[in-house]
């Protein structure tokens, strides 16, 4: 039975070529929006490490002003950041099975690649804590990232990216190689195998759509190069910001601070940690505001310092609006198609088609229609998700920095093209529900006094 | 002429499902419409806003020195000698950050040497004598900043606040809205004193996707190092030439540092601009389809209504009515339909415009757009039916003897 109605869809699509493509084109181009606002809404506000999610911490203090609050549109928060000070101070604790502080910052790679002397490139650096590779399960090529010792000493030991090495060395196991970094050797303990978190969790408050660094170094080469931090520093306080050493003691944040604790009992254990830090510091005259010591989830984070701009979720919201109208198109097209053929539909009632038979008969019909829009609306979601990518395509000449981590969000995955499929079934059935139901009420009596 | 209101009523009451179906669709569309026009509009004026600077002219080079000898103050000079010295080149400044690039520095400025409780920061730029004819900007009081002035490139961290400073109008009406800035004294975070010794007609700062990037001010110093860059202004029509050239001699004639990039300031601006300029192009875009999509609803059900009502179209014909009264008995009907699409619109334009400002805590959409809106899908509605209500005005009358 179901064959036959098959042929008898194809046969009324035959008869109306044009409005049988009117409305897969309507279906088509509703779902191709909403997949492509779909894909971007996802990945941006996807949690990249979620299997972790109740183990990292994301710790913040606040010791803003007293006056007012770090953001004064959110002034529950604190500070997204944290002081060189109280980083430190994080750092010393032995609760945390792991304890990332780092910040954002740049270097110059210089010396002898595999064809001659490289020209020298600046390179985005992070200067953090070895924890970072074992805590956020940074995938390995060759070696692995280093241990406290080499933090505190500093050790010249540095990770370098994929595609750091493949520029330098063309690819192969550098660990052991040197390379000149700020006019200095460091020795590769590791290549990172590709890995680009989107958005970037890891350091969202200077810009969360940014690539992973290219280069990392341990954590007190930042004070002993006096590198300043290449992301966000914001102060309130009047310091003396006379020598680095005195900016290293002021108030500033520009610090990113991460624990990770295996259990809640250990979450306690740190919360108390971090309580009685404040408190001795207050004694001190230092933290004039609230206690609000926290240790932030990364979903929470994510959603806390607004990753996700208005921009996208505006998007979203238009997208379906945009779906709705296609829909309710279609609903009118089928509504008239199948009204136009009303007399066969009258005679098939009248040779004894139930209205079920009728029913399944046009719900058929839908389905064919639906199946082909459906799939031509991937089709022009995945364009549309290409077209996103060429709009956000720059380039910066002499830096290693391809920075294009929007584009990488605009790749759709198995959850859109699932989630595409669903949409475009769901909404063609609801609309076709109504027309096909419609045309089973007719009565046949009107249809055949007119043949 | 009358128009026959009532029986159009009561024949549309009669068909409602598509009536219906094609008002909520009008209603939809009216409420994008309005919120897409609206914000397109401010991304339009944000990135239309005139800079103030000579951007056409002007790139910009990234330097990071970093030899263990790289010594940042006399590279500074160095750099700036060779500016001078370059033909075509106009003139050259040494900043702490690039203008309308996204990233920069803000500092405070009171008004009193007393502290207030809240303080506001501004956007400022480190620059040389040569800052003004650098970056092109129109001094409409007091001077621009000499030589001697001008603090030298410090070796390490530096926290100084300059006697002198020059800051935009912008600025200086906010700080003293009786507009008499000039001369007066402004005091930073330490309660140092600095005069304000000149006024500049405008320049965008940093900060350009927020609507106050308009308040900078400058300082005459250097900035501090090792990283540095350089504003270049170019004789018109000369930038892409003095770019190569530029970044070639610079990397040649100093090997202790990196050029990391020359970039001319459109770039970094339109960069900037990217996120408005995409949102714009998404919006226009989505907004086009929806509105083709609803005209060809209603122009789907008009040729519907026609095709299913040829026979009593060829009576009336028949009985005297003209093709005129066809064709306005066709409008009409669509023009209620659209009429209660649109009422219906107002009401979704409204609340989406809510949802936006709570949003983007901008203010709602105004009235006037929403009118312009109401106009607008009337005439989409009459464009949409127009052929339709042709094609019935010329049914001929025959039709109806012959299949009655």
């Amino acid at each position: 039975m179901i064959g036959y109605y098959f042929r008898l869809a194809i046969a009324s699509f035959r008869r109306t070529p044009g409005l049988t493509a009117l409305m897969v084109a309507a279906i088509a181009v509703g779902i191709g929006v909403c997949v492509m606002a779909m894909t971007i809404y996802h990945s941006m506000s996807s949690n990249p490490i979620w299997w972790k999610n109740d183990q990292l911490y994301s710790v913040t203090l606040d010791n803003w002003s007293p006056n007012e609050p770090a953001d004064k549109k959110r002034p529950s928060l604190p500070p997204p950041q944290l002081t060189f000070r109280d980083a430190e101070a994080i750092l010393r604790s032995d609760i945390p099975k792991h304890t990332v502080i780092m910040y954002k910052s740049a270097g110059i790679v210089s010396g002898e690649g595999p064809r001659g002397p490289i020209a020298p490139i600046n390179t985005r650096t992070r200067v953090t804590t070895g924890d970072f590779f074992p805590m956020f399960d940074v995938p390995f090529l060759y070696g692995g990232g280093w241990d406290r010792r080499a933090d505190m000493g500093p050790e010249p030991v540095m990770v370098v990216s994929a595609e750091l090495n493949r520029k330098l060395f063309g690819g192969i196991d550098s660990v052991g190689r040197t390379v000149r970094w700020n006019d200095r050797e460091f020795r590769i303990v590791g290549v990172m195998d590709d890995w680009n978190p989107m958005p970037k969790f890891y350091d969202v408050n200077n810009d969360p759509f940014e690539e992973t660094e290219h280069v990392f170094v341990p954590w007190s080469w930042g004070k002993t190069l006096n590198l300043l931090s290449y992301g966000n520093t914001n102060c309130w306080k009047p310091d003396d910001f006379s020598s680095f050493e005195t900016f290293l003691n002021s108030e500033c944040v520009w610090v990113q601070g991460w624990v990770e604790l295996p259990d809640p009992a250990t979450r306690e254990r740190m919360q108390s940690f971090l309580d009685t830090y404040v408190a001795n510091e207050r004694r001190a005259g230092r933290f004039e505001r609230p206690n609000n010591n926290r240790l932030t989830d990364v979903a929470q984070w994510l959603k806390d310092q607004e990753v996700v701009e208005s921009d996208n979720r505006v998007l979203v919201g238009l997208s379906f609006a945009f779906l709705t109208v296609c829909l309710i198109n279609t609903v009118g097209l089928l509504l008239a198609k199948f009204l136009n053929a009303a007399s066969i539909s009258g005679v098939r009632r009248a040779l004894g088609a139930s209205r079920r038979d009728l029913f399944v008969q046009h719900m058929v019909e839908v389905g064919v229609v639906a199946a082909v829009g459906a799939l031509a609306g991937l089709g022009l979601g995945a364009l549309g998700l290409k077209g996103f990518r060429q709009l956000y395509e720059y380039t910066q000449t002499g830096v290693l920095n391809r920075a294009g981590g929007l584009q990488a969000l605009a790749h759709i995955d198995g959850t859109s093209v699932s989630i595409a499929i669903a949409l475009a079934v769901v909404a063609t059935f609801a609309a076709g529900i109504y027309p096909a139901w419609r045309i089973g009420r007719i009565h046949p009596g009107t249809y055949l006094k007119n043949q | 002429m009358s128009v026959p209101f009532r029986p159009i009523m009561s024949a549309l009451l009669r068909n409602r499902t598509g009536a219906f179906l094609v008002a909520f669709q009008i209603s939809i569309a009216l409420a994008v419409l309005v919120n897409a026009v609206y914000i397109v509009k401010q991304r339009v004026d944000r990135i239309g806003r005139p800079t103030g600077m000579d951007v056409e002219n002007i790139f910009v080079v990234s330097s990071s020195g970093f030899a263990q000898d790289f010594h940042y103050p006399t590279s500074v000079e160095e750099d700036l000698d060779y500016f001078r010295r370059t033909p075509g080149i106009v003139a050259a400044t040494a900043v702490n950050g690039v203008p309308l690039s996204g990233g920069g520095s803000s500092t405070v400025l009171n008004v009193t040497p007393q502290a207030p409780k809240v303080l506001d920061t501004y956007n400022y730029f480190d620059v040389d004598e040569n800052g003004a004819k650098a970056l092109g900007l129109n001094v409409i009081a007091g001077r621009w900043f000499t030589k001697e002035e001008i603090a030298p490139a410090p070796e390490e961290l530096r926290d100084t606040f300059q006697p002198n400073i020059i800051m935009t109008k912008a600025l200086a009406d906010k700080l003293f809205p009786n507009g008499d800035a000039l001369g007066k004294t402004v005091y930073d975070f330490q309660q140092r004193p600095a005069v304000i010794v000149g006024i500049v007609e405008r320049m965008l700062g940093s900060w350009i996707r927020q609507d106050d990037s308009g308040l900078v001010f400058y300082q005459p110093r250097k900035p501090y190092g090792p990283n540095v860059r350089y504003i270049v202004r170019t004789e018109p029509g000369q930038r892409d030439t003095m770019m190569s050239k530029v970044e070639k001699d610079m990397a040649e004639y100093n090997r202790k540092r990196a050029i990391d990039s020359v970039r001319p300031l459109t770039d970094i601006m339109n960069r900037t601009y990217l996120a408005d300029r995409n949102m714009g192009i998404f919006l226009v875009t989505t907004t086009a389809l929806l509105l083709a999509i609803t005209s060809l609803g209603i122009f789907g059900l008009a040729t519907f209504n026609v095709s299913t009502r040829t026979k009593q179209i060829g009576t009336r014909r028949a009985v005297g009515a003209r093709r005129g009264d066809i064709v306005r008995y066709f409008l009409v009907e669509n023009w209620m339909i659209s009429t209660a699409g649109v009422v219906l619109g107002c009401i979704l334009a409204l609340a989406a415009g809510y949802w936006l400002s709570l949003e983007y805590e901008f203010p709602r959409v105004d009235l006037y757009y929403l009118i312009l809106g109401v106009l607008a899908l009337w005439g989409i509605g009459i464009a949409a039916a127009w052929q339709p209500a042709r094609r019935a005005a010329s049914i001929s009358p025959a039709i109806a003897t012959r299949n009655i």
